[in-house]
């Protein structure tokens, strides 16, 4: 499709400004001549209704929880409530400076104050951080808490461990907040390996990052054993979130003694991924860890409520302003539009949604593991390896039957290092999707054998056909003027461009 | 529940064919003792109206924000936000997508972010532009991040003049990498040039300065670029105010090395201090130390030109502990909003918009000098933010301000502890604010 800068004529707008009376002040005089503009920007010159056309056009190309299944492990892609998003763009949220007087704001204060309660005994911990804008972000949060809490017991701890099985962020996160990464396997059964934890855990490690379910959808058994291991080595455990659409009112991370908390309230609390966000990762903590937390948090005095700042002992602020408004105003919608029995009943219908998935596919897509899953299930594409088949072809021939396919860039350890999908139902699909997507999922096992060409050429439907990405690393073109784009060999191909 | 579409009775076909008898047979490996036995202690669920009922009294509990008009800024401006953009925003093609691991479900997104990365490029004269940070301040401290990974020093000087979250952020960030962080003083509001001599050594990385600054100043960034690269150091530039782009030199072409941008003045509304749009922009030679996610051209099968996401080896989900950052999620939908914004202001738009700020400004700041309440702590070039110390009371004068709806100006001794800044107010004036109402302004002022 033609970029909005081919689209655009001299002299046409898509602007509406206020008449600037100001002729009496003189842009020279404001403005000194070491900082001014010789010349106008070039942007583009489009009218509204060019915009208008080109974005709807470029939505089309576009696939969403909307338009069907999208059943991407580890990513709990649900239904996002229309009502929520009103709710959150209403006017006085909408047009909240976030400095703006506490006596302006008490609305979003109290709502931030009301879905920090809501988030505590929904997970068993104490208090909340609202700062986070995503995922990374809170682990980042996490991480930096806990380098915090040691320094300050004069504990010197440089090590982390994190499980084989953990998403990329995990390790990520632990190098950025200073620690060195030690990597735990899994056991037999596709979960921590009890022993070699006992074994890695010392007093030079600050604790370990879990997730669970864990990636690959299956409860830690060992959680018991691991909280002992790590606590008595005097370290902190720390819940990854991603997972917990699993867990609702069966276990409470809290509960099961983990110290620092992380939530995707995208995702998890039903707030939508908007192609990549905005999301909110918040942090929630046991009481020992508050003083750590960034700073400020909402208090209530009876009365009113106030953006209060945290001691001295705060890791400080990991961004600017106090978080991500309109997510937070969505997760709590959802909860309050859920109560107690339909969160519990979302975790069991996610539960018994991968499970079902797992058992009417496992005999077509071997699982790593033979056994009940927690809310996402993983399956392999070895069998169609003889046909020269890898898991990609599966996948972008699932989009020829109108589905966005599982997660397969992840896991990649052992044994799952390749040729694994992911597939994680949340409650929001009926037994009716998940069959079409089962029945789907067959034919292409048939394909696999009949026709395996008809999968390495996959997809034919979409769109535009399967991209062509060590073209695009090896001559990165990263935008419409940029050098090796104007003297590329790729132009010639780019030419005949015309809607 | 209208979410839920399995039925009960669904559920125990699906147990079945499973071969369980009960939902608690799934869950054996979750051991007891450790399972939360009982009903989670939240409200039971509320209907849509009750809900709505609900949120909208406590939206209530607000000031009216609509028509309350900020003579705040200080890192979140507020702007128009144009109808057709918010209205194309609502499609949920683009708010219920992922990010766009599968292009060829994904092109509108890809595209998008394409789109906006050449717009970037245009505004900050820089040839590689990633806009896949969460907020100005983090983006900041991820820059000053790739300046140590870059130059193997472990000093950064920051400027006194960046806006307090970006530098409480940034030193939030270098914490763990045993970093020095030497504060550089301002001189009338801006850069104290002399002192940045002084304390620029060789083990220093990057020196971050923020322009247009925080208090509205506008910096000479290639007399300061001269003084950085002189010690081999980088010079960072934050822009906490992107509109300002529509009529200041780019930073290109005054020798900065990194732009750590906040573009939510691109089409986004204030949200209580977020989602954002923050940003990156450097040089090529940097461009495998940036974080984030990059859309890239390339072509398809059939020789098409379509956009994927590229130059991923720098990512969390490949390098892991070896990335360049652990960022994952972005605000790809922000990213969207400043694409559809940009388009909708074009060439003219962008650089009327970015004057009528400035002179609408000026304006204000002549006629409360004028009107003999205020008086300049500093004489100094501004953008659409300015000091200026009331002679009154301050806290009088906030009083009269909202009950005329207009949110005060920021109490820089919020920020700022020296004596100096007691009842300075840093104002910032955007295109909301007419004649007619800056005349409002200095008439309640005045009274």
């Amino acid at each position: 499709m033609k970029l909005i800068f081919e689209k655009s004529a001299a002299g046409r707008d898509g602007y509406s400004l206020p008449q600037d009376l100001f002729d009496d002040i003189n842009t020279e005089d404001c403005i000194p001549e070491y900082a001014l503009i010789d010349g106008k920007k070039v942007l583009s010159e489009v009218s509204e209704v060019d915009v208008i056309r080109h974005f709807t056009k470029l939505s089309k190309l576009n696939y969403g929880v909307d338009d069907g299944l999208y059943p991407l492990g580890s990513c709990t892609m649900k239904y996002n409530p229309r009502v929520n998003e009103k709710l959150a763009s209403l006017d006085n949220f909408a047009y909240a400076h976030p400095l703006a007087p506490e006596e302006t704001v008490q609305g979003c204060l109290e709502i931030m104050y009301n879905l920090n309660k809501l988030l505590c005994e929904i997970t068993g911990v104490d208090q909340y951080t609202m700062a986070p804008a995503a995922g990374a972000h809170g682990e980042l949060t996490g991480v930096l808490i806990m380098r915090k809490y040691f320094a300050g017991r004069g504990e010197k701890r440089h090590k982390m461990l994190v499980p084989d099985s953990a998403h990329g962020t995990n390790p990520a996160s632990t190098a950025m907040g200073g620690f060195k990464v030690v990597e735990v396997k899994s056991n037999g059964k596709g979960v921590v390996d009890v022993r070699e934890l006992n074994e890695l855990m010392d007093e030079d490690t600050a604790g370990l990052m879990l997730t669970n379910p864990n990636t690959v959808g299956l409860y830690d058994e060992g959680i018991k054993d691991i909280e002992r291991i790590v606590h008595g080595k005097g370290g902190l455990l720390y819940y990854d979130g991603a997972n917990l659409n699993a867990s609702f009112g069966i276990i409470r991370p809290g509960d099961a003694g983990f110290d620092i908390v992380h939530l995707n309230l995208h995702k998890t609390f039903s707030t939508p991924h908007g192609g990549g966000g905005p999301g909110a990762g918040v942090i929630g903590v046991r009481k020992l860890l508050i003083p750590y937390l960034p700073t400020p948090i909402v208090t209530f005095d009876g009365e009113k409520y106030h953006l209060s700042q945290i001691g001295g002992k705060s890791i400080g602020m990991i961004r600017a302003f106090w978080g991500n408004f309109p997510v937070l105003v969505k997760a709590y919608a959802w909860i309050l539009s859920m109560g107690p029995d339909e969160l519990r009943n979302a975790s069991e219908v996610s539960i018994i949604n991968a499970n079902y998935v797992l058992a009417k596919l496992k005999k077509y897509y071997r699982p790593a593991y033979d056994r009940y899953c927690g809310h996402e299930c993983v399956l392999t594409g070895r069998d169609y390896k003889r046909y020269g088949i890898k898991i990609l072809d599966i996948a972008k021939r699932l989009m020829d039957y109108g589905i966005h396919p599982p997660t397969i860039y992840f896991p990649h350890f052992e044994p799952y290092a390749e040729e694994t999908m992911m597939v994680e139902p949340p409650e929001s699909e009926s037994k009716e999707v998940l069959d079409e997507f089962i029945n789907a999922m067959i034919k292409i096992s048939n394909e696999a054998e009949a026709n395996p060409e008809l999968l390495k050429d996959a997809p034919h439907n979409t769109p535009i056909s399967r991209t062509d990405d060590v073209l695009a690393a090896r001559r990165p073109i990263l935008n419409y003027d940029d050098e090796l784009r104007l003297k590329d060999e790729l132009k010639w191909r780019t030419e005949d461009i015309n809607f | 529940m209208r979410y839920i579409p399995n039925t009960e009775g669904q559920k125990k076909e699906m147990l079945k064919e499973i071969g369980v008898s009960s939902f608690e047979d799934l869950i054996k490996s979750v051991p007891q003792g450790v399972r939360f036995e009982g009903r989670l202690d939240i409200p039971e669920a509320i209907s849509e109206t009750e809900l709505e009922e609900k949120i909208y009294k406590i939206a209530r509990k607000n000031s009216a924000f609509f028509l309350t008009k900020p003579l705040i800024g200080a890192g979140a401006y507020r702007h128009h936000v144009p109808e057709a953009e918010k209205s194309l925003l609502q499609r949920e093609e683009f708010w219920t997508c992922y990010t766009p691991y599968q292009p060829e479900f994904s092109q509108g997104t890809l595209q998008a972010m394409f789109e906006f990365q050449t717009y970037l490029a245009r505004l900050t004269k820089m040839e590689v532009t990633i806009p896949s940070l969460y907020d100005g301040a983090s983006a900041t401290a991820e820059a000053a991040l790739m300046s140590l990974r870059l130059k193997h020093k472990n000093k950064v000087i920051i400027a006194a003049s960046v806006h307090p979250h970006y530098r409480e952020t940034v030193r939030t960030y270098v914490a763990p990498h045993d970093t020095e962080i030497i504060e550089l003083p301002y001189k009338n509001a801006l850069v104290d040039i002399d002192r940045l001599k002084e304390l620029i050594s060789d083990e220093v990385a990057s020196v971050i300065v923020q322009n247009p600054n925080f208090f509205g100043g506008v910096e000479n960034l290639a007399e300061i670029s001269g003084v950085v690269h002189s010690r081999n150091a980088l010079l960072i530039n934050t822009i906490a105010e992107s509109m300002s782009l529509g009529i200041l030199k780019a930073p290109g072409e005054m020798g900065v090395d990194i732009v750590a941008g906040e573009a939510q003045s691109f089409g986004m509304d204030l949200n209580y201090g977020g989602p954002y749009n923050g940003y990156l922009a450097t040089k090529r030679q940097f461009l495998r130390q940036l974080p984030g996610r990059i859309a890239g051209e390339t072509v398809d099968m059939d020789a098409k030109r379509v956009f994927v996401m590229t130059i991923r080896a720098r990512e969390q989900d490949i390098r892991r502990e070896k990335a360049t950052s652990n960022i994952c999620s972005n605000h790809g939908l922000n990213i969207l909003a400043s694409d559809i914004y940009l388009s909708l202001m074009g060439t003219e738009g962008l650089y009327k918009v970015s004057l009528l700020n400035t002179k609408a400004a000026h304006y204000l700041e002549n006629l409360l000098v004028k009107c003999g309440k205020f008086e300049r702590v500093f004489d100094y070039p501004f953008y659409n933010e300015f000091l200026l110390k009331c002679k009154g009371n301050v806290s009088t004068l906030r009083g009269k301000l909202l009950e005329n709806n207009f949110i005060p100006p920021l109490e820089i001794s919020k920020f700022y502890k020296e004596e100096r800044f007691k009842d300075v107010l840093l104002f910032a004036v955007t295109e909301l604010l007419s004649r007619e109402y800056l005349d409002q302004v200095t008439e309640i002022l005045s009274e």
